[in-house]
């Protein structure tokens, strides 16, 4: 039987293991990593991250498809692929092993579709490069690793920086598309609550370049992300005020790639929740990627900024 | 089984219960007030206390002409009496970046939002602890968990007779498995 006094001993031992394991959550730091080849650049493609392993097999796809082509032009020394949370490799491991193999730049490459607190603040606060308060909180708690790399870490522009999106937009729209007149667009992204305008304005272009290719008029736009607590009504609503005017909507997800959480059960759950949908609604849970836009434009950004590098 | 080790055993059972009991009680009621905080997330911000206040300044600007003055003026004028840096997310758009705050400018319309952020006392360290925000917490967290199912299986094996688990017990049990049943076929039926 316990005495009181081993007891007392045994909860004091446990309450200082708790405590030195507290203390120990430190920055391991650079020590011990060799000095920074001048002149080698990395390339780290960021993306969001997800649960869905067909998600991230795409990621990895999209490196694999880009990688000779970006070494080929002979001023960038390596490539690799990051998630922002959820999953390994994170941000921070992968700088770590840029900085262990002696980089000097990384160009970091976010493959998201336009500005949002992830790519305007999270990614940049990951970095080292911003203190954004509620980043270093939020990160914190969803225990993404911050740090600063010894390599100079440059941010490339977002994938709105061009017309791949209205391209991409296009050419699946056509893949559904049956008779224009009778057909309305409707489009959902992620979207991002401080930059709903942003959000909207690019998805306007895109079915605005839709409607000038097709003449499909009509368009609407819904939310899939954070900014609607991940609600399958958004996709209900927005498909619900194309049939209002038109006898079909076609519906295109708006993601950089495909998660069966977004695509299937809230996408797809938000369509089956329109009256009609199967003989009114043409869906296809597919994403933006692959697509051969893309690749050329992660390939042509990188060069782009090896050289500044490079000539600065 | 003789009556002397039924005997034993009932006293081991009981002696489980009460020490587990007493060991995870301030856990039990950490994870209770945490799941009642996180099961409102639609609501509410757990974690954190974030203050906003909307700013007009009585002027428009232009992205392209803005200088560190006009920074510091904007700062100023949320009480801020020097920033770390600024940024312009959109063309339309500048965040300025203080210690413990941010101040997003809409530069078309002359307004701003200043966000103060803080942890929410409380449910800010039991939400770490109920969301594994602490990475080897995982496993104690599992212990936890099992140690729960040892200390309900043993509630129920602690008393005998018609308040025992033979007796009132089972009905009870059974009652409170219904709301859980008809959540779950509910759920399937959609």
């Amino acid at each position: 039987m316990l005495r009181i006094p081993s007891l007392k001993t045994g909860l004091m031992a446990l309450l200082c293991l708790f405590f030195l394991a507290a203390c120990a959550d430190g920055d391991p730091g650079s020590a011990g990593q060799p000095t920074p080849d001048s002149g080698k650049i990395g390339v780290l493609l960021v993306s969001h991250g997800s649960h869905s392993e067909t998600w991230r097999n795409t990621l990895f796809e999209l490196e694999n498809n880009v990688r000779d082509a970006i070494l080929d032009g002979g001023t960038v020394s390596g490539t690799k692929t990051a998630f922002m949370e959820y999953n390994e490799p994170s941000i921070a491991t992968r700088l770590k092993e840029f900085d262990e193999e002696g980089y000097s730049d990384v160009i970091l490459v976010p493959i998201l579709l336009t500005v949002s607190s992830h790519s305007f603040d999270d990614i940049p606060t990951i970095v080292g490069l911003k203190d954004n308060p509620e980043s270093i909180e939020m990160l914190k708690l969803e225990k993404i690793e911050r740090y600063t790399p010894r390599a100079n870490v440059r941010i490339t522009p977002l994938l709105d920086f061009g017309r791949i999106l209205r391209k991409n937009v296009l050419r699946r729209t056509r893949g559904l598309s049956k008779n224009p007149a009778d057909e309305g667009l409707v489009l959902i992204g992620y979207g991002s609550e401080p930059y709903e305008q942003e959000w909207a304005e690019l998805f306007d272009s895109a079915a605005m370049h839709v409607a000038g290719e097709t003449g499909i008029d009509t368009h609407s736009i819904g939310w899939c992300g954070h900014i609607v607590r991940y609600s399958l009504d958004s996709t209900a609503a927005a498909v619900n005020r194309v049939l209002e005017k038109k006898k079909t909507a076609i519906v295109i997800p708006s993601l950089v790639a495909f998660d069966e959480n977004f695509q299937i059960r809230i996408i797809g759950g938000g369509i089956e929740k329109v009256e009609g949908h199967k003989e009114r609604v043409r869906y296809k849970p597919d994403a933006i990627l692959p697509d051969p836009d893309v690749e050329q434009w992660v390939v042509d950004i990188s060069t782009e900024y090896a050289e500044k590098i490079l000539n600065q | 089984m003789k009556t002397r080790t039924r005997d034993s055993l009932r006293k081991l059972n009981n002696i489980l219960h009460r020490d587990l009991g007493y060991f995870f009680a301030g856990l039990i009621i950490a994870y209770s007030l945490s799941g009642i905080a996180l099961n409102h997330i639609d609501e509410w911000n757990p974690d954190f206390i974030i203050s906003k206040t909307t700013l007009n300044f009585e002027r428009t600007y232009d992205r392209r002409s803005i200088t560190d003055e006009d920074i510091a003026t904007l700062s100023s004028r949320a009480g801020e009496s020097s920033f770390r840096l600024y940024d312009f997310p959109s063309e339309r758009q500048v965040k300025i970046y203080f210690r413990n705050a941010t101040l997003l400018v809409d530069l078309e319309e002359g307004t701003g939002e200043y966000e103060k952020i803080s942890r929410r006392p409380l449910f800010y360290q039991v939400n770490v602890l109920h969301r594994n925000s602490v990475k080897w917490w995982k496993w104690a967290s599992d212990i936890f968990a099992g140690t729960l199912i040892v200390i309900t299986v043993t509630g129920m094996l602690m008393l005998r007779g018609r308040n025992g688990f033979a007796g009132r017990g089972k009905w009870l049990i059974s009652a409170g498995m219904i709301p859980p049943l008809i959540a779950v076929v509910i759920q399937h039926m959609q």
